[in-house]
């Protein structure tokens, strides 16, 4: 199992967007991911568990990861969450 | 999720209990924490008996002790209310409509002590408030998974992501039934045998399905398309079908899940392609409605076989 905290930072908190972001990095992976922001549970695997944490600036979360590729996942994470969510975004590919 | 709950809560909105109270004195307490579900009249307090005096419980001034402090005077009653405020009691609630008098209102606020008056009489008061507080500080789990009402019967479905407890929600609302909450469950074991499944208030009502993204099946599909909780009486955990593993075939056994020290009837539903279940789920259902009415349909039959076989034996 590997485990490690963050706060979020941005100022729009986690919703839609930010969230997508979150569930689709651990889609990557086949190990079990869990948030958790004060003893509540999410999966990261799912859009609606991570929206319904209601996590804002500031919030202190946990990343929780078991099974192959905990420690890569819980990395990404972090590092997307540390980064405001920026650098994952690709700039739209134009035709 | 903390269970807190604030003196000021019982202003705001209560559900379906209406407490029918308002606030008369000791305003600046409003935001002292509840931190004990039980309640106390105290009578015995106020004639002077102060061993036991639980005064970090919610106090409930019924009939007795509005017309026991009515006839003291005003001596007397400087004298009880100076040693009850001594204390650092909670909150106090006036029944029956009977309001406080001035000097005990000047105390509270003095202290910081939230005095209410509710129209209702002491029983029924006392009822209300405890079944509100057992809600507020019951045992309360919040789950992945997806939970709806099939033929009354509150099913629970979990399983892994992407198994298809969304997809498997979306085809048994499109039948009629009534859907609860996708993805964040909240269970809070009301009594000992009541486990009272309910959404988050953030997600109300809607549902991701991937390829589709986030839908609100109340606009979609009407209001009698949802609830907002439900008992939970079954819980169907799908599973990828595994080849070679041994599901069970007769349903001669219970199997049970357990969810906040309590065992709720379990299923477990392999899924693979082509596998309607939406159907088994249902059919669970109505059948786990049997199993209540006392028919256990594996049971029986087996029962009969065991007889028609003693019988042919007796023949034979």
């Amino acid at each position: 199992m590997t485990e490690r905290e963050v706060v979020v930072k941005s100022d729009a908190g986690v919703h839609a967007r930010p969230a997508m972001m979150i569930v689709r990095e651990a889609m990557k992976y086949s190990c079990e991911v869990k948030l958790i922001k004060e003893d509540v549970e999410a999966d990261c695997k799912s859009i609606m568990s991570v929206l319904g944490l209601a996590i804002v600036s500031g919030s202190r979360l946990v990343i929780r990861a078991s099974g192959e590729g905990e420690e890569k996942v819980v990395d990404a994470i972090v590092s997307m969450i540390e980064n405001n969510f920026t650098i994952h975004e690709k700039p739209a590919e134009k035709n | 999720m903390a269970n807190t709950i604030l003196v000021k809560n019982f202003l705001e909105d209560t559900g379906p209990i209406d407490l029918q109270i308002r606030l008369v004195a000791g305003s600046s307490g409003l935001d002292k924490e509840i931190r004990v579900g039980d309640i106390n009249r105290p009578g015995l307090t106020l004639a002077g008996f102060y061993e036991f005096f639980a005064y970090d419980r919610i106090q409930i001034f019924g009939l007795g002790e509005s017309a026991y402090l009515r006839q003291l005077s005003d001596t007397q009653k400087r004298h009880v209310l100076e040693k009850f405020f001594s204390y650092d009691v909670l909150c106090c609630v006036f029944t029956h409509n009977e309001e406080p008098d001035r000097q005990f209102v000047e105390f509270a606020d003095q202290k910081g002590v939230p005095v209410f008056v509710t129209l209702k009489d002491t029983t029924k008061f006392t009822s209300s408030l405890v079944y509100l507080l057992n809600e507020a500080f019951a045992p309360t789990l919040t789950l992945h998974g997806t939970f709806i009402d099939v033929y009354g019967i509150g099913v629970l479905l979990i399983g892994k992501s992407g198994v298809g407890k969304s997809e498997c929600a979306l085809e048994l609302v499109e039948r009629g039934h009534r859907f609860i909450a996708d993805d964040v469950v909240l269970v809070k074991r009301v009594d000992e045998s009541i486990l009272m499944g309910s959404g988050s208030p953030l997600l109300k009502h809607h549902m991701e399905i991937r390829g589709l993204g986030i839908i609100n099946v109340k606009d979609i599909f009407g209001i009698r398309s949802v609830r907002d909780r439900k008992r939970v009486e079954l819980v169907v955990v799908l599973e990828e079908w595994v080849q070679n593993k041994e599901y069970d075939r007769l349903g001669l056994e219970e199997t049970t899940y357990p969810l906040l020290d309590m065992h709720v009837p379990s299923i477990m539903v392999p899924v693979r392609p082509g596998r309607n279940i939406p159907i088994i789920v249902e059919t669970a259902a109505l059948n786990q409605r049997l199993k209540k009415l006392g028919i256990f349909t594996a049971r029986d039959l087996d029962q009969n076989i065991q007889e028609n076989l003693k019988r042919e034996n007796g023949n034979g």
